[in-house]
C-alpha cells in the first residue's frame, strides 16, 4: 500500500474567536449589570424607578437571556471555533458564514435588549424573545450548523476527539429544543400566541428549559473542558474512556429530566416521577466528568498555586460537581417540596453560571488572549485577584440564597395544629425575614461583576496594540477513506438487530395477551438470529462502532436519536391526548376580551417573575391558597403562567379573593396595602389605555389554538370591553378609586378577578354539572 | 382522568422500567470503551496536547 500523504500548511481562522471573546466580556457585563440592579431592586424596591422599562419583571428575563444566549452563547462559540479547528486540523470552512454568524447573533443580542425592557415578550422563561427574533435565532443557528459540520466534512484528522462529540449534540439538541418551544402564532410583528397551553405548554417548556441548561450551558461547555483543560494541564485527560461514558450516558439521559421542575404541579405524576429518577441517575455521569476534568490535573497541581488558568477552570469544574450534585438533590420530590418557588433554585442556577460557565470562561479567555494576541497575558496579579474577588462573590451569593430559601420554604410550609393552619399565614413575614439576605446577595453579585471588569481591563491591556495572530500547522493531508454514509452507518447487522430487539420487548410488555405472546416469540427468535448471524459471518460489531467514530453524519444522527427518545417519550402523549377529556372534572372559563387584554398585560410586565399561578398538591399551598390546581384549570393559558419562583404570593385563586379596589390601590403602591412588599409601583398602568384594536385578531389566534372564543367582530369587542370596564369603573368609584373604562388597570383588575375560576364537568368534559364554583382558601392567608 | 388515578397504577413498574433503560444503556457504552483498543485511546487523548503556532508563544 503506498502512502498518498502530502504535507500541506493551515492557518486557522481564528477572527471569530476573538470576536466572539470580546462580545462574551462585553455582553458578560452588560448581563451581570443588569443581574446586580434586579438583585438590588430585591432589596430596596425605589430601584425601579416608577418606570415601565426599569422594573424587575421586564429587567429579570433581560438578565437571562444576556447571561445565557450573550455571554455564555458568545463565550461557547469562541471556545467551539478554537478547539474545532485544532481538533480536526482544518480551517473554519467560510469565512462568511462565520462572519454571519457573529455578527446575526450581536444582532440578536441587541434586538433582545432593546425588546425586553420595552415589555415585548412571549412570557416564557428563557424563551421571551418575540417570534420575528426566535426566527433570526434558529437561521443563525442553522448557519452555525452548517459551517461546523462543512468544518468537519473537511477535517485532516479522521477520529472525532469527544470535545466534538459535545459539540455535535449542543447543535443538534438546541435546534430541537428551540424550534418545538418556540412554536407560535402570530398576532402582530411584536406579538404571539404560543400553540401549546396550560399543562402542555408547562411540559414543553421545561423540556427546553431544562434543556436550555443542559445543552447551552453544560454540553459545550463541558467540550471546551475536554479540550483547554489538558491544553493548560499539559497532559491528556485522565481517563477517554470515562470521557466516553460520560458523554452518551449524559446524552441520554439529561433529555428525560425537565419535569423536575414541575414536581407536586398537576403535571401528570408519570411525567414527575421520570423526571425525578432520570434526574437522579444524572449524578453518575456527571460527577464522572468532573472528576474525570479534575483528576486530569494529576501530577500538576503545582500549577493550581501559579497559573490563574488553572485556577478558575479547577474552581469551575468542583462547582459543575457542586451544581450536578445539588440539582438532582432538589429533584427529589420531598426536597423540591421545600426549594421550589423559593430562593435556593436560585443560589442553585447562579453556583451553575457563576461558578461554572463564568469561571470556565474566564479560564478560556486568560489562556486564549494570549495566544490571540501573540503576547503575555497583561497582569497575572490582576488576574488572581479577579479569581478571589469572584470566588468569594458566588460563596457570599449562593450562601445567601441557601439560607434565604431555605427560611422561604420552611416558614411558608409551617403549619400548627396538625397540620391545619398555617404558621405563618402573611407570605410577607417570608420576605422581611430574608430581606438582609438580599443585601449579601446585591454585595456577591456585584464582587463577581467587578472581577469580569478587572478581567475585562486585563485583556484589553493585552491586546491593545498588539498583533492579532492566526495560528499554524503542518499537516498531512491522506487521501480519505471511504465514509459509511447514512445508509452504510444504519443499514447494517447491528442495527437492524437491535431495532427489532427493542420493538419486539416493548410490544412483549405493551400489547394484549395474544400480541404479546408473539413479541416474546419473535424478541427470542431475533435473539438467536442474532447469534446464528454472528456465529455464521464472524462479524464483530465493534467495528461498526469504531467506524462510526470517525464518520460525522452516522455519529450525529446516533446522537440525535439518543435525545429524540426523551423527548419523544415525554412529549408526545402529553400533547396528542385531548385536553377537553382529561382535565380532572374542573375546567378554566375562558376569558372575557377585556381580561384577555389585562393577561397580556401581566405578562408584558414579566408578573410571572415574581408570582405563580400553580397550587401544588402540599399541605402549605392547599391551606394558603386553597384546593390545589387541576390540569382543567389552565387549558386556555396560551402562554402557561405557572411561574418558577414566589416572591410574592401564588396568584391562581385570586380572583375575587380581594375587592377591585384592593388592587387598584395595590398596584399603585403595594406598600400601602402590603407593608414591606417590594413589588414595584406600576403608575403607567393608570395612564396608558388598554390596547383594544389588536384584540379581534388576538381573539382569532385563540380560536385557531382550540380556545373556545365566540366569533365577534371589532365593535363587539369594543363594546363588551366598553361594559365590563364600565362595571369595574363603578365599582371602584364606590371606593374612592377614580379611572375610565379604558386604562390598562382596569383591564388588569378583570383578568386579576378571574384567576381561579373555572366551572365542575363531567369526566369526559361534559357541559357543567353544577354552577362555577371557586375554594376559597382555609385560613386568612395573606 | 389520567393524572393520579389511572396512572398511579403506574408507578411502581415506572422505576423499574427507567433503571432497566439506563442499565442497559449504559452497560452497553461501558462494554464498547472498555473495548476500544488501547492504542486508539493513547491517540485520541493526545489529539489537544498538539500545538500549532500559537501554543510556541
Amino acid at each position: 500500500m503506498t502512502n498518498t500523504a502530502t504535507k500541506t500548511t493551515i492557518e486557522y481562522d481564528d477572527t471569530p474567536v476573538r470576536q466572539f471573546m470580546i462580545a462574551s466580556i462585553a455582553w458578560g457585563i452588560v448581563g451581570m449589570l443588569v443581574g446586580v440592579l434586579i438583585a438590588t431592586q430585591l432589596a430596596f424596591f425605589q430601584l425601579n424607578f416608577n418606570t415601565p422599562w426599569l422594573t424587575f419583571g421586564r429587567l429579570r428575563p433581560l438578565h437571562t437571556n444576556a447571561v445565557i444566549f450573550a455571554f455564555v452563547g458568545n463565550m461557547m462559540f469562541a471556545g467551539v471555533y478554537y478547539s474545532t479547528q485544532r481538533l480536526v486540523k482544518a480551517r473554519t470552512a467560510s469565512k462568511f458564514l462565520s462572519q454571519l454568524h457573529f455578527w446575526g447573533w450581536q444582532a440578536i443580542i441587541l434586538a433582545a435588549a432593546v425588546t425586553l425592557p420595552l415589555g415585548l415578550t412571549r412570557g416564557k422563561e428563557y424563551a421571551e424573545l418575540i417570534w420575528p427574533i426566535n426566527i433570526a435565532v434558529a437561521l443563525i443557528w442553522v448557519v452555525f450548523g452548517i459551517n461546523f459540520f462543512w468544518t468537519l466534512g473537511r477535517r485532516n484528522e479522521r477520529s472525532l476527539y469527544v470535545a466534538i462529540w459535545f459539540y455535535i449534540s449542543t447543535i443538534i439538541t438546541v435546534a430541537m429544543l428551540y424550534i418545538v418551544n418556540h412554536l407560535s402564532i402570530p398576532t402582530s410583528l411584536t406579538h404571539s400566541y404560543p400553540i401549546f397551553g396550560g399543562v402542555q405548554d408547562a411540559l414543553v417548556q421545561w423540556w427546553y428549559g431544562h434543556n436550555a441548561v443542559a445543552f447551552f450551558l453544560t454540553t459545550p461547555i463541558l467540550g471546551i473542558m475536554y479540550y483547554f483543560l489538558p491544553k493548560a494541564a499539559g497532559r491528556p485527560v485522565y481517563s477517554y474512556r470515562l470521557s466516553v461514558v460520560h458523554f452518551w450516558s449524559l446524552v441520554f439521559l439529561y433529555i428525560w429530566a425537565g419535569p423536575h421542575h414541575l414536581l407536586n404541579t398537576s403535571l401528570p405524576r408519570w411525567l414527575q416521577s421520570l423526571g425525578m429518577i432520570f434526574s437522579l441517575m444524572l449524578w453518575a455521569p456527571s460527577w464522572g466528568g468532573m472528576l474525570n476534568g479534575l483528576l486530569t490535573l494529576r501530577g500538576a497541581w503545582d500549577k493550581l498555586r501559579t497559573d490563574p488558568v488553572i485556577k478558575f477552570f479547577v474552581a469551575g469544574v468542583t462547582f459543575y460537581g457542586m451544581s450536578t450534585f445539588e440539582g438532582p438533590l432538589l429533584s427529589i420530590r420531598p426536597v423540591n417540596a421545600l426549594a421550589h418557588y423559593s430562593d435556593w433554585i436560585i443560589a442553585h442556577v447562579h453556583a451553575g453560571a457563576l461558578g461554572w460557565n463564568g469561571f470556565m470562561a474566564a479560564g478560556m479567555f486568560y489562556w486564549l488572549a494570549p495566544r490571540l494576541w501573540n503576547r503575555p497575558l497583561h497582569s497575572v496579579a490582576a488576574a488572581n485577584m479577579h479569581f478571589w474577588l469572584g470566588l468569594v462573590g458566588i460563596l457570599l451569593y449562593v450562601s445567601s440564597m441557601w439560607v434565604s430559601g431555605i427560611t422561604q420554604g420552611l416558614m411558608l410550609s409551617a403549619t400548627h395544629e396538625n397540620g391545619t393552619v398555617l404558621a405563618n399565614p402573611n407570605f410577607l413575614d417570608a420576605v422581611t425575614s430574608t430581606m438582609f439576605l438580599m443585601h449579601i446577595r446585591a454585595l456577591g453579585g456585584f464582587m463577581f461583576l467587578a472581577g469580569f471588569i478587572i478581567l475585562a481591563w486585563n485583556i484589553w491591556k493585552t491586546a491593545s496594540g498588539a498583533q492579532a495572530v492566526n495560528g499554524t500547522v503542518e499537516v498531512f493531508v491522506e487521501e480519505k477513506p471511504k465514509a459509511m454514509g447514512l445508509i452504510g452507518g444504519f443499514a447494517n447487522a447491528p442495527v437492524i438487530f437491535i431495532t427489532l430487539l427493542i420493538v419486539f420487548a416493548m410490544g412483549w410488555g405493551a400489547l394484549p395477551r395474544v400480541a404479546s405472546g408473539i413479541c416474546l416469540w419473535a424478541f427470542l427468535g431475533t435473539f438467536m438470529a442474532m447469534i446464528a448471524h454472528k456465529e455464521f459471518t464472524k462479524a464483530t460489531w465493534g467495528q461498526w462502532y469504531e467506524r462510526l467514530l470517525e464518520n460525522a453524519l452516522p455519529f450525529t444522527v446516533l446522537t440525535a436519536v439518543s435525545v429524540f427518545i426523551g423527548g419523544i417519550v415525554q412529549i408526545i402523549p402529553t400533547v396528542i391526548i385531548d385536553t377537553a377529556e382529561n382535565i380532572e372534572g374542573v375546567r378554566q372559563i375562558p376569558y372575557t376580551p377585556l381580561e384577555l387584554a389585562g393577561r397580556d398585560i401581566y405578562v408584558r410586565e414579566g408578573c410571572y417573575n415574581c408570582h405563580s399561578q400553580q397550587i401544588r398538591t402540599l399541605v402549605g399551598d392547599v391551606l394558603r391558597y386553597g384546593d390545589y390546581s387541576k390540569m382543567g384549570e389552565s387549558i386556555y393559558d396560551h402562554p402557561y403562567q405557572w411561574g418558577s419562583k414566589r416572591t410574592g404570593p401564588d396568584l391562581a385563586r385570586e380572583g375575587s379573593k380581594y375587592p377591585n379596589s384592593w388592587h387598584f390601590f395595590h398596584m399603585r403602591d403595594p406598600r400601602q396595602i402590603s407593608p414591606g412588599s417590594r413589588m414595584p409601583n406600576y403608575p403607567w398602568l393608570f395612564t396608558d389605555q388598554t390596547d383594544i384594536a389588536s384584540l379581534r385578531r388576538k381573539i382569532e389566534v385563540q380560536r385557531k389554538l382550540g380556545v373556545p372564543f365566540k366569533e365577534t367582530t371589532k365593535d363587539e369587542i369594543a363594546a363588551s370591553c366598553l361594559a365590563q370596564g364600565e362595571e369595574i369603573v363603578a365599582n371602584l368609584k364606590t371606593a374612592s378609586a377614580e379611572t375610565t373604562p379604558d386604562r390598562e388597570i382596569v383591564a388588569l383588575i378583570s383578568y386579576l378577578q378571574k384567576l381561579g375560576k373555572s366551572e365542575k364537568v363531567g369526566p369526559h368534559g361534559e357541559q357543567p354539572a353544577e354552577p362555577a364554583k371557586t375554594e376559597p382558601p382555609k385560613t386568612a392567608a395573606k | 382522568m389520567f393524572h393520579r388515578i389511572l396512572v398511579e397504577e403506574w408507578q411502581r413498574v415506572l422505576t423499574t422500567i427507567s433503571f432497566g433503560i439506563f442499565l442497559v444503556t449504559f452497560g452497553i457504552i461501558a462494554l464498547r470503551t472498555w473495548r476500544m483498543p488501547r492504542e486508539s485511546i493513547r491517540r485520541l487523548e493526545n489529539l489537544p496536547l498538539e500545538n500549532d503556532t500559537n501554543d510556541h508563544e
